[in-house]
């Protein structure tokens, strides 16, 4: 039976660390601004209300919108490909860039493409791929992966950025981050120029137009998509509404609980490739339609999490992602939401443990601007762990005894005569500070009052006729 | 083939998805107190960074752009054929700047590409904005490259206040059709910016680090 230390182990290596602190600092940060997009828009709320609806409406269509949307993007001169799982997304792509002859690719940050590990696999056929973002420029250059949905290198300080660029761009050492910005403009500028094709991700797509919805704040993602002649956009299947009035509904919340932005920079509406005429754009734009676990997902428990517009509040707002950073997850969605998404995509093994990585506080719930049941889910995962035996021994049968003595009055009251007397010798003052055996972990950061001497059973047996 | 495959099994799933209910919503538009269009969207446009001028008249216009772009030192500029005032060009070309070509020629794309790396300026109308975020709505087309406001470093839009809305939502609830009249329609709030490196704000970071909006009356 597998262990739950994947997670623990990486958290405990992380907590603590320069990484963490950094990634905590930058989630808080996010979510101040957040709070304050929330204050001075009065429809936020209702806003989230609509989108909620939304996505809920569109999940529960799912198909028929994405009929609605391959044929109203072939009718721009799109081409719709339907990918069944990663390898298969992973050789569609390949054959895009086989038939146009591609050598370079250039790409705009996707949370899809890295879920396929679309990189490694180009990388493998002999082709060039850049990461443009800028976070995920670095992290390409470091061989780092990105440790959060929004901010990929959350973790890394100037000065590991600054020693990154003069080690592998040959630039004299600067840790200022305009300068840094600059010379990451100039190195891929050039690039973007002469690149053969695009690749970039999806955040929202509309049926009824064909259209694809690209955010960025660099403009990369617009780069990507206008200076090569082949455009191809991987979306995950759900990344869906009806009409461009509910794609306008999900951004006025997904910029704003993302970053505290109103809008993004650039919200980025495609329809096709360059038409007749047009001054530029691409010649052809493919979209990639991935499923890779989605629809096993859609089927069950937690097809709620299909919902997700992927703006990464509830990772700045989880205690969990804010003490051990995304890192710890080692998945590409971390999280709450990763903690859902990644045991539905890639399957409970050896994921299953992700659900426990969480306080069950309930504050993903509460700033997801879909209002996602992200807890109620949590839960479901977890009691599905336990009905498949996937927790260690100590834990079930510690749950059954548990149960065993707490379902029991009698056992009940010595239970806790005997807790009472066993944690005598561990506590001091009043406090047990460190308990022994499975009960470590709870001691590692906190200290628990020891219980009391006299039961209030007992107290309240003895007080209440006075 | 594969389509019908994959939309059966999707199908399926949507059969046994557990879903919650989905809050029942008013179809009407939401409303905000009415303000200041004009006065909105200067704030929010400067509270993104973008540089607001005007409103001037349609006569004003041309002089204001050259204004902007001399001020800047530029030499070379790309810019739409139309971009809602006349004369924009010609008070550019006679300020010495150079206008680049935007049209695709039949050779190499790379090499036409690569002749925008010296472009200093683009100059671009614009459908549209919204107020409540300072955002410009620019659609592409014929005589209207995306790269104008994507390549040089400064981007000077125009912007006739009429066409200002209050939000997104607002706007895409009365222009429903809008994405299916162009391949590509950019919502443009303020200059390109980044916070990766310690969330430590800095602008321009691979599309203009400069946004000048002149509205025109």
């Amino acid at each position: 039976m597998t262990e739950p230390v994947a997670f623990l182990s990486r958290a405990e290596a992380l907590i603590g660390s320069p990484e963490a602190a950094a990634v905590a600092r930058g989630a808080k940060s996010f979510l101040e601004k957040r709070d304050t997009a929330r204050d001075q828009f009065p429809l936020f709320d209702d806003m989230r209300e609509r989108a909620r609806s939304i996505r809920l409406h569109s999940l529960a269509n799912l198909d028929r919108l994405l009929a609605r949307f391959a044929d109203a993007l072939e009718a721009a001169g799109g081409q719709v490909h339907w990918a069944e799982d990663e390898e298969d997304a992973n050789q569609i792509v390949s054959r895009i860039l086989g038939a146009s002859g591609a050598r370079t690719v250039v790409k705009s940050k996707s949370m899809v493409t890295e879920e396929i590990e679309l990189n490694s696999h180009l990388e493998g056929e002999g082709l060039t791929v850049v990461e443009t973002d800028l976070g995920e420029f670095i992290a390409q250059l470091a061989g780092d992966t990105p440790s959060h949905i929004i901010a990929p290198i959350l973790h890394m300080t100037r000065q590991d950025v600054g020693r990154l660029f003069s080690q592998k761009l040959g630039v004299p050492y600067t840790d200022d981050p305009f300068a840094l910005n600059r010379i990451a403009r100039e190195h891929l500028r050039r690039i973007f120029l002469e690149a053969d094709a695009g690749i970039s991700g999806v955040n929202v797509a509309v049926a009824e137009s064909g259209s694809i919805v690209l955010v960025t704040n660099e403009g990369n993602g617009r780069l990507a998509t206008t200076a090569p002649r082949v455009h191809i956009a991987l979306m995950g299947m759900e990344r869906i509404v009806p009409r461009w009035e509910d794609a306008s509904v999900v951004l006025e919340v997904l910029a704003r609980s993302a970053t505290g932005q109103r809008l993004s920079s650039y919200t980025n509406v495609i329809t096709g490739p360059r038409r007749e005429g047009d001054a530029d754009g691409p010649e052809e734009l493919h979209v990639v339609i991935l499923d890779n676990g989605r629809s096993r997902v859609l089927a069950g428990e937690t097809a709620e999490i299909l919902a997700c517009i992927r703006c990464g509040a509830c990772l700045n707002v989880c205690p969990v992602f804010r003490t051990a950073g995304g890192h710890a997850y080692g998945t590409v969605y971390s999280g709450p939401v990763g903690s859902v998404v990644t045991p539905g995509l890639a399957g409970m093994d050896p994921w299953w443990e992700l659900p426990y990585a969480s306080t069950l506080c309930g504050a993903c719930q509460e700033v997801c601007p879909v209002r996602i049941e992200i807890p109620r889910m949590l839960l479901e995962l977890r009691r599905q762990a336990a009905a498949d035996g996937r927790l260690p021994r100590w834990l079930s049968k510690g749950m059954a005894r548990y149960a065993a003595v707490t379902n029991e009055p009698a056992r009940w009251r010595r239970a806790k005569r005997w807790a009472s007397r066993l944690s005598a010798p561990l506590s001091s003052r009043g406090w047990l500070t460190r308990i022994p055996g499975p009960g470590r972990g709870w001691t590692v950061s906190r200290d628990l009052p020891r219980p009391a001497a006299e039961s209030f059973e007992k107290w309240w047996r003895s007080n209440r006729e006075t | 083939m594969r389509r019908d495959a994959f939309l059966s099994r999707v199908a399926q799933a949507t059969l046994t998805a557990k879903l919650p209910v989905p809050p029942v919503v008013p179809d009407a538009p939401l409303e905000l107190p009415p303000v200041d269009l004009v006065a909105l969207f200067r704030a929010q446009a400067q509270a993104v960074n973008a540089v607001v001028h005007g409103p001037v008249t349609r006569h004003g216009a041309a002089r204001a752009v050259a204004a902007i772009a001399t001020g800047h030192d530029a030499t070379r500029f790309l810019a739409w054929d139309d971009v809602g005032a006349s004369g924009v060009v010609s008070a550019l070309t006679a300020a010495g700047l150079q206008r680049i070509d935007h049209l695709v020629p039949s050779g190499s794309r790379r090499e036409h590409n690569l002749s925008y790396l010296d472009v200093d300026v683009g100059v671009t109308g614009s459908v549209g904005a919204l107020a409540e975020s300072g955002s410009l709505i620019l659609s592409h087309g014929e005589g209207r490259p995306r790269m104008a406001s994507l390549i040089p470093d400064i981007h000077i839009a125009l912007l006739d206040t009429s066409r200002i809305a209050r939000t997104l939502a607002q706007w895409a609830r009365e222009n429903g059709d809008s994405p299916e009249k162009t391949a590509n329609l950019v919502l443009v709030t303020g200059p390109s910016r980044t916070g990766d490196i310690e969330q430590e704000l800095n602008l321009g970071v691979h599309g203009p680090r400069h946004v000048h909006i002149v509205m025109v009356r």
